[in-house]
């Protein structure tokens, strides 16, 4: 078993069974920390998949500030054990874990009958090798000429989300206000 | 189960992760019933398909992935402010983030 | 990324990730020497004097005093959560502390051992080298966050919520200031690469600017000289990161007991210590690196040492060793500087309130890293034409 490997499936457990502990706890709490765990374990798997500017922009903005954001709020909220964490109904539980199962299913066969279909080029490109400066600098050019317009429409995005986050924090009644 | 496939990380590895993170996901959103929870289900999606697109643009060479993984982290952060924000206002009134609250938001 | 090529490159490389670990948790108990005799001297008191010469031995005797002390878990607390959140507080501090390149690489020639000829190496002076290495740091130390809010949750104690939710809150909102006061200097050097900032800054100043060269000889290459702002604010903010005062309010003993680690004792306590520590060691490493040169010793480059060091012996391989070491020795001397200055300046501006610190966060800091970030690219684009 090469490095790579043993990476790729020490990771998988990792992401994997803290994904599982995201829905399968009952307290919200320990909830977000497994998330930021699912976080900093993809964070290395974009570093074995040669994406390391992605992989630290992974760390500071999702597991660095988003996450402790949740966690920030679920502790303000001190909320106790969950009295309803699962959904109520049997058989709607049922069916919804079924679909779910199903739409596992049917993607994982996709993946698995298109095996091959794909031209895999793994060493060819210089931009995708290299300890990163190569990707970082490639990045930078396209992102600002090919999708400069995506890059100006997400700024103007962020600024409405700050305005409206703060209009919907800083209005008295919440969202019930008489 | 053959050694090669233990041995050999492809795409399909990466695609069948991010495949299962993804379901994992979703049982989140259609199962739980902490608003808090949900939003932590949608994060959890949102990364797994990040993990598509990097793994095809390392795969087939293309950096144009890395971009849309870019877009996808500003407009998560983005969705989890204003999820954020709903939530606190949903607990200020009611004492509780349970998604049946929601409902109150029509009218 | 590999480890390297040989059983020898392996074990030199896995044995410097061991020794970088312990040098940080090494220098901790120094530092808390320094801290209390540095006080003391400031506030003209005598400090620590009884146990050994000049006080030495006293860690020694702390060390003993917070391994025997009792392990006690308050009954309100959320064990796993009280346990993890110390352990997981050094974590943060080391990763980060191991990717600060320390000296030029050390060079090694083919060599005869155990019979068997061993390959030419180069072995760097820094945990790993990594090529977006200010981004790699910047993630790693955004974790320790988490500890913080482990241990305020954890121990189930209000003050100690009260001052986890304070010292993470001031943690990201210092983050952002952080992050941009240093896309200036990362946009002049053009690269995240410590080790090739540091290359950038060696001899005397001098510069292009629209095509004439602009040259000091009297001033050293520094960032600092190119950076005044970005220095400023990059070295304020830092010790609101590492929750220093004058920005301590997660402790602030006068209204929260102790803050985040109120109901921490013994051992436990001194790893959340080790963690502080750790994360004023990256800053003060950070700030040479970015704007005072790093491993360089100013006014002259590597190659001149260099050629210094091969009229002072003959074998190659002596002559790099005492390259290395010098600048090892130069790089210690500018971060025991600034580590100086973070305990100088503890122990003399009073602590900020809290609504003055998220103001000078986001109201002064941010804007003026803001200012610097598009002064310092129309200056570039401007010397570039």
């Amino acid at each position: 078993m090469t490095a790579d490997a043993f990476l790729f499936w020490f990771l998988a457990i990792v992401t994997l069974g803290s994904g599982l502990m995201v829905i399968l706890q009952k307290n919200p709490i320990y909830s977000a920390l497994s998330l930021a765990m699912t976080m900093v374990g993809m964070a290395a798997l974009f570093v074995t998949l040669n994406a390391f500017f992605i992989a630290g922009v992974q760390l500071i903005v999702y597991a660095g500030a988003v996450m402790v954001l949740f966690t920030m709020v679920i502790m303000l909220f001190d909320l106790k054990q969950d009295i309803q964490a699962f959904t109520r109904g049997k058989l709607s539980g049922i069916l919804k874990i079924a679909s779910v199962g199903l739409l596992a299913g049917l993607v994982v066969g996709a993946i698995a009958m298109s095996v091959g279909l794909l031209t895999e080029k793994t060493t060819d490109n210089p931009v995708l090798v290299g300890n990163g400066m190569e990707t970082t600098k490639a990045l930078g050019q396209i992102l600002y000429t090919k999708y400069i317009f995506g890059f100006e429409a997400l700024g103007v995005l962020l600024l409405v989300i700050a305005v409206g986050a703060v209009a919907l924090s800083r209005s008295k009644g919440g969202t019930h206000e008489r | 189960m053959n050694a090669d496939f233990i041995t050999n990380i492809g795409l399909t590895h990466y695609l069948v992760l991010s495949a299962i993170l993804f379901a994992m996901g979703m049982a989140g959103v259609l199962l739980r019933r902490n608003v808090l929870v949900l939003l932590m289900s949608i994060e959890l999606m949102l990364n797994s398909v990040n993990l598509t697109f990097i793994a095809f643009s390392k795969f087939l060479g293309i950096l144009d992935g890395h971009i849309m993984v870019f877009f996808v982290m500003t407009i998560a952060a983005a969705e989890a402010a204003v999820g954020l924000a709903l939530a606190v206002s949903i607990f200020k009134r009611f004492n509780e983030v349970n998604i049946r609250f929601f409902e109150h938001l029509k009218g | 990324m590999g480890m390297g090529k040989d059983s020898f490159e392996i074990i030199v490389n896995g044995l410097k990730l061991v020794v970088i670990f312990l040098m940080m948790v090494q220098l901790v108990p120094i530092l808390v020497w320094v801290e209390r005799r540095g006080s003391a001297f400031i506030q003209n008191r005598l400090g620590p004097n009884r146990v050994g010469p000049l006080g030495l031995m006293q860690l020694l005797a702390d060390a003993v005093k917070f391994l025997t002390k009792e392990a006690f878990v308050p009954s309100t607390a959320k064990p796993l959560l009280y346990y993890a959140a110390p352990v997981f507080a050094l974590i943060p501090g080391a990763v980060a502390f191991s990717a600060i390149p320390m000296s030029t690489p050390l060079t090694v020639g083919t060599f005869e051992l155990f019979g068997q000829t061993w390959g030419p190496y180069t072995f760097l002076v820094q945990g790993y080298d990594i090529g977006v290495g200010i981004v790699f740091i910047l993630g790693v130390s955004s974790l320790a966050a988490y500890t913080l809010l482990m241990a305020g949750f954890g121990s189930g104690n209000k003050y100690s919520l009260m001052g986890a939710l304070r010292a993470s809150a001031q943690t990201i909102s210092y983050e952002l200031a952080l992050g941009l006061s240093i896309v200036g200097v990362i946009m002049m050097y053009g690269t995240f690469h410590l080790g090739d900032m540091t290359a950038a800054q060696q001899g005397t100043l001098h510069f292009q600017f629209m095509g004439y060269t602009v040259a000091a000889n009297w001033l050293p290459n520094w960032g600092i000289f190119f950076q005044p702002l970005g220095a400023l604010i990059f070295f304020a903010a830092t010790f609101a990161e590492s929750n220093r005062l004058p920005f301590d309010l997660a402790e602030g003993e006068s209204e929260l007991v102790a803050g985040f680690h109120t109901e921490y004792g013994g051992f436990k306590f001194n790893m959340f210590f080790i963690g502080e520590y750790g994360h004023m060691m990256i800053s003060a490493g950070l700030m040479s690196i970015f704007f005072f040169g790093g491993y360089g010793i100013p006014f002259v480059s590597v190659d001149q040492v260099h050629q210094w060091a091969s009229t002072v012996t003959a074998n190659a391989n002596w002559a790099n060793a005492l390259v290395s070491l010098i600048h090892f020795l130069v790089f210690n001397v500018k971060f025991f500087f600034f580590l100086w200055v973070f305990i100088w300046v503890r122990w003399t501006l009073p602590r900020f309130r809290y609504d003055q610190l998220m103001d000078l966060g986001w109201k002064t800091m941010l804007p003026w890293a803001l200012a610097n970030t598009i002064i310092t690219a129309f200056v570039i684009y401007l010397a570039s034409l």
